[in-house]
């Protein structure tokens, strides 16, 4: 079986064949737009046993952060497009550099900034900053409360000085996130990879909007996966894993030989991924059950060093908190 | 950066520093043996951690089991395979369990682009500056771990900037990192100063050295390219502009000083600082672009939306450079070098140009009641030596429709190429003096538009143009008057 995936970048197979030797590498060099780079075994590997935070805290932090971009992507009025490949530099940034490192916030706001900057829409440092005091506010729409949330601006208004100190933090964490992913900050997003995958297989022969919107919502759901799909993973393998689940969830029948072959997965990616995406949802019941303030108040650094306490676990790294104290004595007299 | 150069006929003065730096590197050396040791360690526990993960992945996927929806039919069951059972049951009768296992293609991301930290400026040492640009030095240098020589270009940075790094720069970078072709300057990586944390912290962009710049050898050649030459030139450039935008990416600063080309007769574009991605949605482009010389009449009019013709005009004035040694159309300010593009290409009509009377600035143009005389271009008299196929690519790129231009690839296709003289191999060009080894480039011609500058035809000066206004007359039999 020839990968059909040559066609479908539009190239011509006679090229494939090696025919022609100079028109693949080019080929081959335009295709590294729908690559992503991906986290080695051993950084992952470094991520988890370096790190003094247990695993479930580790997850909490990704989930609450990623879905916090979200939100505040929403409220900028940002295309998904641009919010998702917030979601994937602020996963790489994290096998880099520790989470505990910054206030999570501050991390999802960099990363939405800069994505936007380097977009067709930017977003100035300001409309930021008051989307983010909005959303940490007890007035966040974000954050369900038995009470409706009552509509006082008193809540989320910020002075010159908390947006300076906001705009300050914001830009070095820019900086700081740059140079971590040694300034890469191109996103190769499967969804339209897989709206063109969809198209070949001709929607599963069903309803165009029910089966697309059924991917995306996979596919949009995986950016929020503490397994952190989008480093792990490349486009095209999510992409085929998101038609698969689809294609189940709406009885669609799909060929009988390995079809995502053709799209160069194999059984083992696809299984694993094919878990990996419906597991998201019983990931975040099972984090609302254990972290009773999960999902009802804004996830902070504080909480988890609380939380690291209560357990007798080290809080992270002396000499980052020493970097942080000294930040600390500097937000105090910028904001004064 | 470390500014010491490297001496290597040290003065007295220098050994007690160069004794150091040889045990310093001894060091190095030693470290890096260290490191192999290492990485051969690193491998070993890769594979643990491949296992421990393998292992990991099984626990979350039983986890991942709990949450699922219930399957009537088991043994068809994705959500809960153990690790090597098949997903979907094989066809019974399958001939094909027995076939070869099917080669999947895979794209692996180029091995540059991995999760890691950019490196610290310290692995290189500069040798000396090469010049000083729009946006940033540049500085001949050689990595010290290799000896490679590389061009590090320094990023302007503005400390106090409430919108952090510079997004022309970091733009840049994007696009360099993307962009793989031989007539484009290639980036090797992106380095940074000591100061990690800091938001002012330098940062670097290390170049491949290319030795010359078109602009210093026009202007320092003898003779002029001979046109089997310049039509080599011409097709690199055509051919690198085209990569660029069939990967939706306009220059908007093409010139002689940003073509580079090297002792083999390659060339190479370079300066992205104005370059960006022009995709889907489109973005708001700012008419601030490309130096005044270079700058398409569409520009100079304030078009609020433009595309690939920008940099065909530019690609267009360098060609008549190249022939004359001398750029096309040197404008004192945008005024003057709009009438300059009049005098050159004629007057627009409602024929050339449908619709350059709606453009933002055509109001403040008064132009001659329609003389045939004055519409036609004067190009082929300007250029006598050139064949009638090289005059008519020359009056096809500064078409001042944009529409009329041609697109770099059908450039490519144009019947000048083939004609004779053919296009001179590569190989066989001649060598100049590395202006870039030893000294500073000069510079004498106006720089790129920097960001916010006034951007209308009614800010430029106007006494010049009244000034000039009789000479005007003479030249191109028309006026150009504010409104």
């Amino acid at each position: 079986m020839y990968p059909a995936s040559m066609y479908l970048y539009g190239l011509p197979l006679r090229s494939y064949n090696g025919v022609n030797g100079e028109k693949i590498a080019t080929a081959l060099a335009a295709m590294s737009h729908f690559a992503n780079p991906l986290a080695t075994p051993s950084q992952l590997y470094q991520r988890a046993s370096a790190s003094s935070l247990p695993q479930d805290l580790h997850e909490a932090i990704f989930v609450a952060t990623q879905c916090l971009t979200q939100a505040a992507g929403r409220l900028l009025q940002l295309p998904q497009s641009v919010t998702a490949q917030a979601n994937v530099l602020l996963a790489r940034y994290w096998v880099v550099d520790s989470p505990m490192a910054h206030e999570f916030s501050d991390v999802s706001a960099a990363t939405i900034y800069l994505v936007s900057k380097l977009g067709p829409i930017p977003r100035s440092p300001r409309d930021v900053s008051n989307v983010y005091a909005y959303l940490a506010s007890s007035n966040s729409a974000l954050f369900s409360t038995d009470e409706p949330p009552k509509n006082d601006p008193r809540a989320y208004y910020q002075s010159e000085a908390d947006y300076y100190a906001f705009q300050q933090r914001m830009l070095s964490l820019e900086a700081r996130i740059l140079q971590s992913l040694s300034f890469d900050t191109h996103v190769a997003l499967p969804h339209p990879l897989a709206i063109t995958y969809l198209q070949t297989l001709d929607f599963l022969s069903q309803p165009r909007t029910t089966v697309s919107l059924r991917v995306i919502q996979y596919l949009n759901t995986s950016l929020l996966s503490p397994q952190m799909l989008y480093v792990t993973h490349q486009p095209h393998a999510l992409a085929t894993a998101a038609i698969y689940n689809a294609a189940r969830d709406l009885g669609a029948k799909m060929p009988e030989h390995e079809w995502w072959e053709v799209f160069d997965v194999d059984r083992e990616e696809l299984g694993f991924l094919v878990v990996a995406m419906r597991s998201v949802e019983g990931w975040m019941q099972k984090l609302k059950d254990e972290i009773p303030t999960f999902g009802s108040e804004m996830l902070k650094r504080g909480m988890i060093e609380d939380e690291l306490k209560k357990r007798g676990l080290p809080v992270d790294g002396g000499d980052k908190a020493a970097v942080d104290e000294e930040d600390e004595v500097m937000r105090m007299m910028d904001s004064r | 950066m470390s500014t010491k150069p490297k001496s290597r006929w040290a003065n007295t003065e220098e050994d007690a520093e160069l004794e150091a730096k040889l045990k310093r590197e001894k060091e190095e050396k030693r470290r890096k043996k260290a490191e192999k040791a290492q990485k051969l360690e690193d491998e070993e526990r890769r594979r643990k951690a491949a296992a421990t993960a393998a292992a990991a992945a099984a626990t979350q996927q039983a986890n991942g089991a709990n949450n699922n929806l219930n399957d009537d039919d088991n043994d068809n069951d994705p959500s809960r395979p153990s690790k090597r059972r098949k997903l979907t049951p094989e066809p019974a009768s399958s001939s094909s369990s027995t076939a070869a296992p099917t080669k999947l293609l895979r794209f692996d991301p180029p091995s540059s682009s991995s999760l890691a930290p950019s490196r610290s400026v310290d692995h290189y040492d500069k040798l000396n500056d090469i010049e000083e640009g729009t946006y940033g030095f540049v500085a001949r240098a050689t990595e010290l771990a290799t000896g490679r020589v590389v061009a590090i270009k320094r990023l302007k940075l503005e400390p106090g900037d409430p919108n952090g790094l510079p997004v022309t720069g970091l733009r840049e970078i994007q696009i360099l990192k993307r962009c793989r072709h031989r007539n484009v300057v290639k980036l090797e990586e992106v380095v940074v100063g000591n100061d990690v944390g800091k938001p002012d912290n330098s940062i670097f962009l290390v170049l491949e050295f290319v030795e010359h710049d078109l602009k210093s050898i026009l202007d320092d050649m003898p003779e002029p390219f001979l046109s089997s030459e310049v039509k080599r030139l011409l097709l690199q450039l055509a051919s690198g502009v085209a990569y660029l935008h069939d990967n939706y990416i306009l220059h908007r600063d093409l010139k002689t000083s940003n073509l580079l080309l090297n002792n083999r007769g390659l060339l190479k574009i370079a300066d992205f600082g104005m370059a960006r991605y022009v995709g889907e949605p489109a973005p708001k482009l700012t008419q601030l672009v490309v130096t005044l010389w270079y700058r398409s009449p569409e520009l100079l009019l304030g078009t609020r939306s433009y595309g690939a013709a920008v940099d065909m005009w530019s690609v267009g004035c360098i060609f008549g450079e190249l022939i004359a040694r001398e750029p096309l159309l040197q404008g004192s300010n945008e005024a003057d070098q709009i009438s300059k593009i009049f005098e050159l290409c004629g007057f627009p009509t409602e024929e050339s140009w449908p619709s350059f009377r709606r453009l933002p600035n055509a109001r403040s143009l008064r132009l001659p009641k329609q003389s045939p005389l004055a519409t036609g271009s004067v190009i082929r008299a300007k250029f006598p030596n050139l064949t009638t196929a090289g005059a008519s690519l020359l009056n096809a790129l500064l078409a001042l429709d944009p529409d009329k231009r041609p697109s770099a690839k059908e450039m490519l296709e144009h019947e000048y190429f083939r004609q004779d003289p053919k296009p001179k191999p590569e190989s066989l060009f001649p060598t100049f003096p590395s202006k870039a080894g030893q000294e500073r480039r000069r510079r004498h011609e106006p720089d790129a538009p920097v960001r916010g500058q006034a951007v209308a035809l009614g800010d430029v000066d106007f006494s010049g143009i009244f000034q000039g206004r009789n000479k005007e007359e003479k030249g191109a039999g028309f006026t150009l008057r504010m409104v």
